[in-house]
């Protein structure tokens, strides 16, 4: 049991180190660590509603992190969930357009359809780049993040910019009213149910199949897979491109459900907070679930500190960093300090 | 031709001290994916120095002092607690961006932009249209020159690369990567701190959230594109700020037929064929060494 | 003893070595147990043992790469305090590594300035003047400016030694340097050992077989199990047979009298021909060629038939195309001429899942890389063989193939505690028979075994041994790769020698060391004549 409970052990004792750094961090900037902290939890767990903007911040961050939990288990970086995330919600939104007047059984699922496209094409090409050139996808889907902000900036202010818009923030035409599977409260049952979905079908794909299990050896050995015969680009670009559809269904989620609309620059921490969440899961799709929520909590928070505490916003940032930092650590490296310090 | 020259050697001299900063970097073992965040960092605190203190040397001190940290930090998670060195870099890089968004909060009481009332120092009116560049610019070949002679042509450097490509070898001469590693990160703090500042104070005078804007990135990629030396990873960011310089020109020209946010997406379309050449040239294999700590 | 009793006589004729009760743990395993040992000035002391006897790691901790948990090491007079390498190189202790420790792309040149003494700005055509003239001097045949991934092994080797006499070293460790040398390179390292004993060099050989030990070494100290078993013994007065129980121990008498000999490198190992003729052929080459890579110069124009029941070994000094030959075979690397027949089927192009379905297996080189994942745990390991055949959507049951890799594991008698348990928690002998459960299962007709029994100790190589034996009677064709000739004598019914990518001579029982080692390094010099006319 207790090999089992390690893992989360460790991790913990990690997240407890990447909050004494931003506790310094807090202090070094004349912030109270201890106030700004409870005033984060306050935020995530204890106001008003909080479960409901738990579900509306936390589910979209789901549906992308099973999509780089996938990638990384296959042991491919990608770090381009933000990108297929806008292109996905792009996609989906010129599909919108395009389907204007048809009936919301047509159009809705052709529209989350279209974003899981977008997402899936946008992973795509590093995806080949990555198997057939060999060039490394952190920095090849790194940039498709940059690019992909650019299109949206040009998509938003260009052909779908809704021309009554008014405001500092370009945006595109609303969604009928009709298709839209939410308020913008953001929690519904067809969110949940289509997270709800894409937990059961990852953990399926991911503990149940050849592929599963073929593309977590290959994570750690590409170089076993291939001398077993394994179809190794097969598995590099299922996963990619899995794990893109995952991220522009979410983005399609975010255009369908709570944003009703395309605004150029929307969530612009959608992507890391995914991976985060991936890495802090340890690669475990149930466990993401479960993690999911907690950063769609801290996410929420971000959104209601400064305007409840006047604290910034970018507190949370500094939270997601610090875990970033720490969470990949080697808790075995401690026993091997405790025993040099014994000597 | 003259400010086109002039744009290219703005947008290129920020980039090519991050870069050398990383090839330091890349040449101990280390790939170093938190320049974006030592970047942005040293560019807010010499910033910050000139409007809190009135000078230009204390903002850059404070920059270097502060990019040590954030390599000390970084060192300290990669090297001791043996963290996987991308998400690591990438939470240094979080760290960077937040850290200065929560100073300019702190400080100004919102985030957004601060100007300085003045910049660098000029080169002066003696060098005609390049008068209005900084110092750093003139600066920046005899850094790299300084740096290609400490990485190519000392034992250090040669020590520097041995834990790097074969840290086994440098070891059983009785060199320790771990020490090696902590120097090299260092030595990029103030590369890091000078680029920042170059990139805020250099032309603009001004620091505004996340305006580093993935040059840090593009620097890493310039890195690899030049295989790790430091001549070939400066051209590389050259080539990387040319095809920058020629978009924002582009954007006077054509400015009304080409969708301008497209023009600005072009260093990074740049960058992924500057590493698909990269990896061409090299015969497939640009993917670095890494692998997950997954329990 | 206390360390004054040590130090006592220090100066010239302190001893080079002494040892006093060191203890080295790695984790929770006792690599060295309490060794207590005292090496002369001046003379050529072998240390010898079986793979896993702690060789390695006394070496190590006499040139302090490795800090012992408990005991006492002094070279010359001088107490290390263990664990630091810059030190032992003061006190005069060069360590050459088995697995060289040079950069790849370094020159010759650049790797003598990285560990010398001077500092400062230096010019590249400087520093190749300076040490071109420092290797003239030495006789080692270098050249300053020849980069080190482009040089042969045994001049790796030599660069190696050139690095450890930078420092002008009184104490030269060698670790396994015969490994990868050819019979005649073993005979010009000794000559150059012998020379440096000249010098007043102290030099510690650590080898393994015993037929080399009494061709070089003035005292023999043998090691089992981490343990010092006896030593160091004058060499005159031992006998190959005395040697090889006090390597071997109790399990002696038990061991079949050639594979005893194969194991310690006593005596060329004779074996009767088990060769079926009229077999059908399990794998044909026809004039096979590969590209050159970045690791080597590819295949060129190889011919080689193993027919079903023979075990056929490949011979050669490492890096003359035996990794290029089991890829190609394999299917991983890509043919540029040539043909590949399995089982009479054309298989030149079909990719490894396609020739592990006609029965292909391989137990690869590198058996914690491209055989195993180490990360992973034993039963998607020991699966991955069946998963690659299927659909990549295919549903799996885990605890279905767990209980079957249980169950394969237990017929291997691999020890394990779980199937679940990952893969880098075994032993070097326990992982190789986890490759060897998935390997050589029924349907195997063809194995290409490379380097299967490397780094293993004797009850692991018996049981490789074993299997290979056991398959090979049951009809499959085995292509066998070692660089240990005594392994190939014992166990092979045909040997094939391989130079530059070429098969340039076969051998059959009996053997003769003489020649197939000519034939190693004959061939090479033929071949390097052709090329410059």
């Amino acid at each position: 049991m207790t090999g089992r409970l390690y893992p989360v052990i460790q991790t913990g004792a990690f997240i407890l180190l990447a909050l004494i750094l931003c506790s310094l961090i807090f202090a070094a900037v004349g912030l109270s660590a201890t106030e700004t902290l409870r005033a984060i939890l306050d935020g995530a767990f204890f106001r008003p509603n909080a479960l409901s903007y738990i579900l509306r911040w936390g589910l979209p961050l789901l549906i992308t992190a099973v999509g780089v939990v996938i990638s990384f288990r296959a042991g491919y970086f990608n770090i381009g969930a933000q990108g297929q995330f806008y292109l996905g919600a792009i996609c989906a939104a010129f599909a919108a357009e395009w389907l204007r007047g048809s009936p919301a059984f047509v159009a809705v699922p052709a529209c989350l359809l279209a974003g899981m496209a977008g997402g899936a094409l946008w992973a795509l090409w590093p995806a080949l780049l990555r198997v057939k050139a060999g060039a490394d996808e952190v920095i090849t889907t790194m940039m498709g993040n940059f690019i992909a902000a650019q299109i949206l900036v040009h998509v938003t202010s260009g052909p779908l910019k809704d021309p009554s818009g008014s405001g500092q923030q370009a945006s595109s035409r609303p969604i009928e009213a009709a298709w839209r599977i939410s308020d913008s409260s953001g929690s519904s049952l067809i969110i949940i149910a289509i997270a709800a979905l894409v937990v059961l079908l990852g953990w399926w794909l991911v503990n149940r199949t050849s592929f599963g299990i073929l593309s977590g050896l290959a994570g750690r050995n590409p170089v076993m897979v291939t001398w077993q015969g394994a179809k190794v680009q097969r598995i590099a670009i299922s996963a990619f491109v899995l794990s893109g559809a995952l991220a522009g269904l979410a983005g399609s989620v975010e255009l369908m459900g709570p944003n009703g609309r395309l605004a150029s620059g929307f969530l612009p921490d959608h992507g890391f907070t995914a991976i985060l969440i991936a890495l802090v899961a340890g690669m475990s799709v149930i466990a993401a679930a479960f993690i999911a929520l907690f950063f769609g909590a801290l996410t929420s928070s971000g959104l209601w500190l400064p305007v409840m505490t006047g604290l910034p916003s970018s507190a949370i940032d500094i939270i997601n960093a610090s875990i970033a930092l720490f969470i990949t650590a080697k808790a075995g490296v401690f026993r091997g300090l405790l025993i040099r310090l014994r000597r | 031709m003259e400010d086109l020259i002039v744009a290219f050697l703005r947008s290129g001299t920020p980039l090519v001290y991050v870069t050398l900063a990383g090839v330091i970097a890349q040449r101990a073992g280390i790939w170093h994916l938190g320049l974006e965040g030592m970047m942005i960092t040293g560019a807010c605190a010499t910033i910050l120095g000139i409007v809190l203190a009135q000078s230009v040397l204390v903002g850059l001190v404070a920059g270097a002092l502060f990019c040590c940290l954030l390599a000390l930090l970084f060192w300290f998670v990669v090297e001791v607690l043996k963290a996987n060195q991308i998400i690591a870099g990438l939470g240094l890089t979080g760290l960077g961006l937040g850290g200065t968004a929560l100073t300019l909060t702190a400080i100004f009481g919102s985030e957004g932009a601060v100007s300085a009332p003045f910049g660098l120092p000029r080169l002066g009116a003696a060098f005609g249209a390049f008068g209005g560049l900084s110092i750093l610019v003139a600066a920046m070949p005899v850094v790299v020159f300084a740096c290609w002679l400490l990485l190519c042509r000392t034992r250090f450097g040669l020590r520097l690369a041995a834990c790097g490509e074969h840290p086994f070898a440098a070891r059983a001469t009785g060199v320790n990567p771990v020490t090696v590693r902590l120097v090299a990160l260092l030595l990029g703090g103030p590369l890091c701190a000078l680029g920042g500042a170059e990139l805020a104070a250099g032309s603009l005078q001004i620091f505004s959230v996340n305006m580093t804007a993935g040059r840090g990135f593009m620097s890493f990629a310039a890195v690899i594109f030049g295989a790790g030396h430091p001549l070939g990873a400066t051209l590389a960011s050259f080539f990387f700020a040319l095809v920058g310089a020629l978009g924002i020109r582009a954007q006077l020209t054509y400015g009304d037929r080409i969708p301008s946010s497209l023009l600005l997406a072009l260093p990074y379309v740049a960058t992924v064929i500057g590493l698909w050449i990269s990896a061409r040239m090299r015969g497939g294999n640009t993917a670095f060494s890494r692998e997950l700590g997954q329990q | 003893m206390n360390p004054d009793h040590l130090l006592r006589g220090a100066g010239a004729l302190a001893p080079a070595l002494i040892a006093d009760a060191v203890t080295v743990r790695y984790g929770d395993v006792t690599a060295l147990s309490k060794v207590c040992a005292r090496f002369e000035p001046g003379r050529i002391h072998a240390v010898l043992g079986q793979n896993g006897a702690g060789k390695t790691t006394f070496a190590r901790v006499a040139a302090g790469l490795v800090p012992p948990a408990e005991g006492l090491v002094a070279v010359f007079g001088r107490q290390l305090a263990g664990g630091d390498v810059a030190e032992a190189r003061r006190a005069g202790v060069e360590l050459v590594h088995q697995s060289f420790a040079l950069p790849p792309s370094f020159t010759v040149a650049e790797v003598l300035q990285f560990v010398g003494p001077i500092s400062g700005l230096f010019t590249k055509r400087g520093i190749e003047c300076h040490w071109q003239a420092w290797l003239d001097s030495l006789g080692l045949g270098l050249d300053a400016g020849a980069r080190i991934r482009d040089l042969p092994i045994e001049m790796q080797q030599s660069a190696e030694i050139a690095r450890a006499m930078v420092s002008e070293a009184r104490l030269l460790i060698l670790d396994e340097p015969t490994a990868v040398l050819s019979p005649e390179g073993t005979e010009r390292l000794f000559a150059r050992v012998r020379e440096l004993k000249r010098k007043g060099v102290t030099v510690m050989l650590v080898l393994h077989k015993i037929r080399e030990v009494l061709a070089i070494a003035d005292t023999v100290t043998v090691l089992r199990g981490g343990e010092l078993i006896a030593g160091p013994l004058e060499a005159r007065d031992l006998t190959s047979e005395g040697l090889a129980e006090l390597i071997i121990g109790d399990g002696a008498a038990r061991l079949d009298a050639g594979d005893r000999a194969a194991l310690v490198g006593a005596a060329v190992g004779q074996h009767d021909n088990h060769s079926l003729p009229d077999a059908p052929p399990a794998l044909v080459l026809n004039g096979v060629s590969t590209a050159a890579s970045s690791g080597g110069k590819g295949l060129n124009k190889v011919d080689l038939t193993i027919r079903a029941g023979e075990i056929v070994g490949i011979a050669g000094v490492e890096g003359n195309g035996q990794r290029e030959l089991v890829a190609a075979i394999a299917g991983l690397d890509p043919l540029t001429a040539g043909e590949i027949l399995l089982a009479d089927r054309r298989m030149d192009r079909a990719p490894l899942a396609a020739r592990r379905d006609a029965g292909l297996r391989v137990i690869p080189f590198e058996r914690n890389v491209e055989g195993l994942s180490l990360s992973s745990p034993l039963w998607e390991n020991w699966s991955a063989a069946q998963l690659v055949a299927g659909s990549l959507l295919a549903p799996v049951r885990p605890r279905a193939l767990r209980s079957a890799a249980e169950k394969a594991f237990k017929a291997w008698d691999v020890r394990f505690n779980d199937a679940a348990q990952i893969a880098g928690s075994l032993s070097g002998g326990n992982a190789q028979k986890v490759i060897l459960s998935r390997e050589m299962d029924s349907g195997a007709r063809l194995i290409l075994a490379a380097q299967p029994t490397r780094g293993l100790d004797i009850g692991a190589t018996m049981a490789v041994w074993k299997a290979l034996r056991h398959a090979r009677n049951n009809h499959a064709g085995i292509l066998l790769v070692s660089s240990d000739l005594d392994e190939l004598f014992d166990i092979c019914d045909r040997i094939v020698v391989m130079v530059s990518g070429r098969a340039v001579a076969e051998f059959t029982s009996p053997w003769d060391l003489q020649a197939v080692g000519r034939a190693m390094t004959d061939a090479g010099k033929q071949i390097v004549e052709e090329a410059t006319p």
